[in-house]
């Protein structure tokens, strides 16, 4: 199963990275925001994109909105994991196209649920 | 002169229960806290300093208070390494820190009192011999934790005075 991590932080893409790795997911790539996510996607297609919200050049949102425009990739689960954790944001979020939402400071054992909760869509 | 105002104590309350939380979720250890310090009786020493504001219907700034050493420990483990490998890594792993105990310390003051703030992005300022000096229309609590190791940090709360009457 491959991971698409979309973050401006690289601590946090390493931190998503180890929960990944620790839950037995090795295949993971990294961009450091929605277009170069984007980036990523075109060259190949991946199981799941978990994105940040606030990011220079795309936000998470515009991000998602693009992807679920593209046909090749618009069906591609996505977990978005953020500090926004007021109602209105998620309402936004899923408008945009997010499957599921995790707000941070997470633990491994939340993401696994959220995970498996998208992917089992 | 301006009447004496003081910051509520559920916001203290409530950034200290962030901190907490974001410590032992995000860098994997508990923190324990000490008796908050109003005012601006105790300067911090410190080597690293992060900074969120927040603005609303209350204003102000979250910041993240540490030393060198200190920062690097917490560095390491949130990246699950050695803190003898951290270069690079420190600051952005110390806006990361501020962000989400700014943010965590938002959405709990949301839940208990219905306000919407929005954040800044974090800034992390690295160095020695530094003195933030804020305007004086501010309310400051100083909230002091301390790692495993006994390594001091700081998390202060800046409230605009207009904002906290």
């Amino acid at each position: 199963m491959r991971f698409l991590i979309v973050d401006d932080s690289s601590t946090m893409r390493r931190i998503i990275i180890n929960t990944l790795n620790k839950l037995g997911h090795q295949d993971v790539a990294e961009a450091g925001n929605g277009r170069e996510g984007l980036d990523r996607l075109t060259a190949g297609p991946v199981d799941l994109i978990i994105t940040d919200w606030n990011m220079p050049e795309m936000s998470g949102i515009d991000f998602i909105r693009t992807v679920r425009s593209m046909p090749a990739i618009k069906d591609t689960p996505v977990l978005m994991i953020t500090t926004n954790a007021a109602k209105d944001d998620i309402v936004e979020a899923l408008k945009a196209g997010v499957n599921s939402y995790m707000v941070k400071p997470f633990t491994p054992d939340i993401m696994k649920e959220k995970i498996e909760a998208v992917l089992a869509r | 002169m301006s009447p004496a105002v003081t910051i509520d104590t559920l916001f203290i309350d409530e950034l200290i229960a962030a901190t907490r939380d974001v410590f032992k979720k995000m860098v994997f250890q508990d923190v324990k806290a000490s008796l908050p310090i109003l005012g601006d009786a105790k300067r911090p020493k410190a080597n690293v300093m992060g900074t969120v504001a927040f603005a609303g219907k209350t204003s102000g700034l979250v910041v993240f208070y540490s030393s060198m050493d200190a920062a690097q420990i917490i560095t390491a483990s949130m990246l699950e390494t050695d803190p003898g490998h951290i270069t690079g890594e420190l600051a952005d792993a110390i806006g990361e820190l501020t962000n989400m105990i700014a943010g965590s310390f938002r959405t709990r003051v949301a839940h208990a009192k219905g306000e919407m703030w929005a954040i800044s992005v974090p800034t992390v300022t690295v160095g020695s011999d530094f003195y933030t000096k804020y305007c004086s229309d501010v309310q400051r609590v100083l909230c002091p934790f301390h790692m495993k190791n006994k390594a001091e940090l700081f998390v202060e709360l800046i409230v605009t005075r207009s904002a906290a009457q």
